[in-house]
C-alpha cells in the first residue's frame, strides 16, 4: 500500500470525519496537544537542566530523571494520540506539508533518542558517566524536543 | 461605555504603522506566535511539575518548597517571554482580538490564575515548615494546585480558540455573545 493511500484512508475514517465536522472537538484536541507539549517541555527541561547543573543542583540527578520520566511518557502518549486526531482531519494536507514530515522525523528521532539512548544510559549511576557525555545528552535532548515543537508550530503557517 | 473605550484604544493601535506592519510580516508575526507557543514548554511545563509535586504525583522525595523555589526562576522567565510575545500578538491584531469572546475569557482566566498563584504561594510559605518533606501537600494547597492546572488548561484552550471566528462580531450572534464579545453596532 502506498503511503498516500493511508493518508486518504485516514481523512475518510471516523476519526478524520469527527475532526472535520466538529470544530469544537478539533479545537479541544488542539489545546490538549498544546498542554501535553507543555508537560513534555517541563519534564524534558527539568531533567536536562539538572543534567547541565543549572536547576535543582542539590537534588540527585538520578531522582530527577526517575521522577520526570513517568510524566514524560504520559505527555508523549497524549501528544501522539491528539496529534493523530488532528492530523486525521487534514491528512492529505499533511501529506504534502514539508513541516509535517520534518516534525515526524524530529519526533521519531526524539522518541528513539529517549528510549534507546538517554534513558538506558541514565539508568547507570550518574557519577560513573563522563560529565561531557551527560551534558551532551542534555543539550541534544533540548535541541531535539525544541525542534519537535518548532516544526509542529510551523505546520500551521505553511 | 467600557467596550467603547476598549474599541477606540484598539482602533488607535490598529492605525499605527507598526501594528499593521507586524501583522503583515509573514516571518515576524509567525516567529512571535511560535515563541509565544514554545514558551508554554518553559512556563507551563515548570508549573505542571510544581503542581504535580504538590499533588504528590512527582518528586515526592524532594521537599516541596525546594521544587517550587528552584523551578520558579525558569517559570518566571517563560512567563515574561509569554507576556511580551502575547502583547505583541495583541498589538498586531488589536481590533479583532479586543472583540474576541475567547480573548476576554482568557483574560479573566489569567487574572484568576494570578490570584490563585498569589494565594497559593502565601499559604505555602505560611505552612511549609510543617509538611515540606511530606509526599503530598495539605488539602488546601492540593486544591489550589488542582485549580491552577484547571485555570491554565482554560487559558491554553481559550488562547487556542481565539484563532476561530465562530463568534466574531461580523457574524450573527445571540445578544449574550455579542454583549460578552463587546460587539458595537456599526
Amino acid at each position: 500500500m502506498e503511503l498516500i493511500s493511508f493518508f486518504e484512508w485516514m481523512e475518510t475514517s471516523a476519526l478524520g470525519q469527527i475532526g472535520k465536522t466538529y470544530g469544537g472537538v478539533y479545537a479541544l484536541g488542539q489545546s490538549l496537544h498544546l498542554m501535553s507539549l507543555a508537560l513534555l517541555g517541563g519534564t524534558v527541561l527539568v531533567t536536562d537542566l539538572r543534567l547541565l547543573n543549572v536547576l535543582l543542583r542539590d537534588v540527585p540527578s538520578e531522582v530527577v530523571v526517575e521522577s520526570t520520566h513517568k510524566w514524560f511518557k504520559v505527555a508523549v502518549s497524549l501528544m501522539i494520540a491528539t496529534g493523530i486526531f488532528m492530523a486525521a482531519a487534514v491528512a492529505l494536507r499533511m501529506y504534502y506539508n514539508a513541516f509535517f514530515w520534518a516534525k515526524m522525523t524530529a519526533l521519531a528521532t526524539g522518541i528513539a533518542f529517549v528510549f534507546f539512548v538517554k534513558y538506558p544510559l541514565l539508568q547507570r549511576k550518574h557519577d560513573s558517566i563522563n560529565p561531557v557525555v551527560l551534558k551532551s545528552l542534555a543539550v541534544a535532548s533540548i535541541l531535539l524536543w525544541f525542534s519537535v515543537a518548532a516544526t509542529g508550530r510551523w505546520i500551521g503557517f505553511s | 461605555m467600557l467596550n467603547e473605550i476598549l474599541l477606540h484604544f484598539a482602533e488607535w493601535l490598529d492605525a499605527q504603522a507598526w501594528s499593521s506592519g507586524l501583522h503583515e510580516s509573514y516571518y515576524m508575526y509567525n516567529w512571535i506566535e511560535s515563541t509565544h507557543v514554545l514558551t508554554l514548554m518553559i512556563f507551563l511545563g515548570m508549573l505542571f511539575v510544581i503542581d504535580l509535586r504538590m499533588l504528590g504525583l512527582t518528586m515526592t522525595n524532594v521537599p516541596a518548597s525546594k521544587v517550587a523555589a528552584r523551578l520558579n526562576i525558569p517559570m518566571m522567565i517563560g512567563f515574561t517571554i509569554m507576556v511580551v510575545t502575547g502583547l505583541l500578538l495583541y498589538y498586531a491584531v488589536p481590533v479583532r482580538t479586543t472583540q474576541s469572546i475567547w480573548f476576554r475569557v482568557k483574560f479573566f482566566l489569567l487574572i484568576a490564575a494570578g490570584i490563585n498563584a498569589w494565594l497559593f504561594h502565601r499559604r505555602m510559605n505560611e505552612s511549609v515548615a510543617t509538611w515540606d518533606n511530606e509526599p503530598v501537600a495539605p488539602k488546601r494547597l492540593r486544591y489550589a494546585a488542582g485549580l491552577s492546572l484547571a485555570l491554565w488548561a482554560g487559558v491554553v484552550t481559550t488562547g487556542r480558540l481565539i484563532a476561530y471566528d465562530w463568534y466574531d462580531c461580523y457574524r450573527v450572534n445571540s445578544d449574550l455573545i455579542a454583549w460578552a464579545a463587546g460587539c458595537m453596532a456599526e
